[in-house]
């Protein structure tokens, strides 16, 4: 579950979740509702594959984000699922959405880049939550 | 947050934060704010950002900010922070933003209001038609990656060589359209991939392009000097280096994660993270961060071409019978290496301007030679409803803040905040009851750019006035915008 927070001239997300794992793939959802605004309109056509390597769960938030930031930057992919699993090497994923076509889709926010003000992975039992800041 | 430091009222226009406020800051933090823009910063948590870059190693005199600050990521909106390499300075990607160069350039003409008004729909209509705007929106250039590479290296003269840019244009560019130093060798693939096919498009966010007129004149000589007289029609455009410019900051925020260690620095936010000026990687990221800057120029330079093909059609003259010649283009996300006089002794200092204007007084050498003797032009976009200024480089500016002045009406609301204001409202149609037409590619942009998300820019240009940073020149008023 993610939501949006308060910032002055940007956009915050909040994630909670049970796994660390649920909460990147929540942190995802999130990025891409920034952008797109309706996920709904994003057709499950394509899966990609991402891997990240560490372990410190905040600089794989970060990685991750930014890797499928850039998805959407250079290929223009928009993703609306994601399955997240962590690795010994790191953090591998699936994404599943498709190209962005102007003529069906609306989007809402030009990310410029996942900040790391306010950047934070907290895990606790059976809790896990994860914050960012988008600069838009 | 900001509750907990103190704000100290130095004068009418400047409050201070002690350095005593945190055991690290180098130097006090000093906010250019009046009496009406006060209450602002205590409902903000800007004033904790200007305490934490106080702590930058090597950083001079104070940790500054602008009457239009808020709240960034590591540096406020409207920061101004001058460190000294000599003394182990360092430089803070975080300093300059995503949107290296982000910038503003003011297009003259020789149309009157009587001669835009009746066509202001048609034109607005023309401009979103044409010129790229929004979200995921690519222009009609595609440059290769060595086209690329010249374009950073050469800048605003890259272009000028291909027809797209005049001597005249050239030489109306802060640095002449090209800042010295450039590696753009550095720049990576991705950032080179994201560039590719937006230089010459506007973007999102609170980027436009605006057709305004001259309301008042606030200084008849330096109005004079800057080709500017009330009722006259101008052109403003603001956008930065786009997908470039912030793949280059954020590829330099990962490979300078480990430089706070390595050269013992201690930080109070990680998007502060930064490097000695003369470490390798404080070169490189100047070397890249200069190569953005350059793409920005020309990025600024198309968009203004494109407005002036998107008049010809409109007014059926060719752009220069339409007097469509360039006042002035500046950058206000950038970092710099200038000489300044610091405590008696001049020696390179390295400024950042997060959200801040350069704004040299009367005969300083970097001052394009026409308008030397008055002072360089600063432009100053408010928000889309009520006015935007052009002012001019002041007297106390290099003493006081480095030679900077503000960039803008700075946000008062967040954008949540501002889409939960608009809710029921039709934003295009109250702006359109005011006279303005707005086009905007999102239902977002309008909502969230709103005139009520910003302070007045009247205030915010009023406190740079007194303050002696900048003086105001001439206010223009909105008649049609473009946005993301």
């Amino acid at each position: 579950m993610f939501a949006v927070f308060e910032h002055t001239a940007d956009l915050g997300i909040r994630v909670e979740a049970p796994t660390l794992p649920e909460a990147l793939a929540d942190a995802a959802r999130g990025l891409f509702t920034v952008i797109a605004g309706d996920l709904g309109q994003v057709q499950p056509l394509v899966e990609e594959t991402f891997t990240v390597p560490g372990s410190d769960p905040t600089w794989l938030l970060y990685d991750f984000l930014g890797e499928l930031h850039a998805a959407f930057e250079v290929r223009r992919m928009l993703f609306r699922e994601f399955r997240v699993t962590i690795t010994d090497d790191g953090l591998a994923a699936t994404a599943t959405g498709e190209r962005y076509d102007p003529t069906r889709h609306v989007l809402a926010h030009e990310v410029k880049a996942i900040t790391q003000h306010a950047l934070a992975v907290d895990r606790g039992p059976n809790r896990c939550t994860a914050t960012y800041i988008v600069d838009i | 947050m900001s509750e907990c430091l103190p704000l100290e009222r130095l004068d009418d226009v400047t409050l201070r934060i002690p350095r005593s406020a945190r055991p690290g800051m180098r130097v006090d933090g000093l906010i250019f704010a009046d009496e009406r823009l006060e209450p602002l910063l205590r409902g903000d948590r800007a004033a904790e950002q200007v305490a934490n870059v106080a702590f930058l190693p090597g950083i001079q005199t104070a940790s500054l900010a602008m009457p239009d600050i808020h709240w960034g990521y590591g540096f406020c909106i409207g920061g101004v922070c001058g460190t000294d390499p000599a003394a182990g300075g360092v430089v803070s990607p975080g300093g300059v933003g995503y949107d290296i160069n982000c910038g503003v350039r003011l297009v003259r003409t020789n149309l009157t209001l009587a001669d835009a008004r009746p066509l202001i729909v048609p034109l607005v209509d023309q401009l979103i038609r044409d010129i790229p705007v929004g979200v995921g929106q690519g222009g009609s250039r595609v440059f290769s990656p060595a086209e690329l590479r010249a374009l950073m290296q050469e800048g605003v003269s890259w272009l000028a060589r291909r027809g797209l840019a005049t001597a005249d244009d050239v030489a109306c560019v802060e640095a002449e359209g090209c800042i010295p130093g450039a590696r753009p060798e550095l720049v990576s693939d991705r950032a080179l991939a994201r560039g590719a096919d937006q230089c010459g498009t506007v973007g999102a966010g609170n980027h436009f392009i605006e057709v305004q007129v001259v309301d008042r004149v606030a200084d008849e000589r330096v109005a004079s000097a800057f080709g500017l007289h009330a009722g006259q029609i101008c052109v403003l455009i603001h956008s930065g280096s786009r997908g470039l410019g912030y793949q280059v900051c954020d590829d330099a925020l990962r490979a300078l994660r480990e430089a706070p260690a390595k050269y013992g620095i201690e930080l109070p936010d990680r998007q502060l993270v930064c490097a000695p000026v003369e470490s390798p990687e404080g070169t490189a990221y100047l070397g890249a961060m200069r190569a953005a800057a350059n793409y920005a120029f020309c990025n600024r330079q198309l968009l203004m071409w494109q407005v002036r093909e998107v008049f010809e059609r409109v007014f059926g003259k060719p752009w220069h019978a339409l007097g469509m010649t360039l006042l002035y283009d500046v950058a206000h996300n950038i970092a710099k290496l200038e000489p300044h006089a610091v405590g008696g002794t001049t020696k390179e200092v390295c400024v950042h301007r997060k959200g801040a204007t350069r704004a040299f007084p009367a005969g300083h050498h970097d001052i394009p030679e026409r308008y030397r003797e008055v002072g360089q032009p600063v432009i100053i976009p408010g928000d889309m409803g009520r006015a935007s200024w052009v002012l001019v480089g002041g007297p106390r500016s290099l003493e006081r803040s480095f030679g900077t002045t503000c960039h803008g009406a700075g946000r008062c609301l967040s954008r949540t905040a501002a889409t939960k204001a608009a809710k029921g409202r039709d934003i295009r149609n109250e702006l359109e009851r005011a006279g303005v037409i707005a086009r905007s590619r999102s239902r977002e942009g309008l909502a969230e750019e709103q005139p009520a998300a910003y302070k007045d820019v009247d205030v915010v240009v009023d406190v740079v006035h007194r303050a002696g940073l900048s003086l105001k020149v001439a206010r223009l008023v909105p008649l049609g915008v473009i946005k993301g």
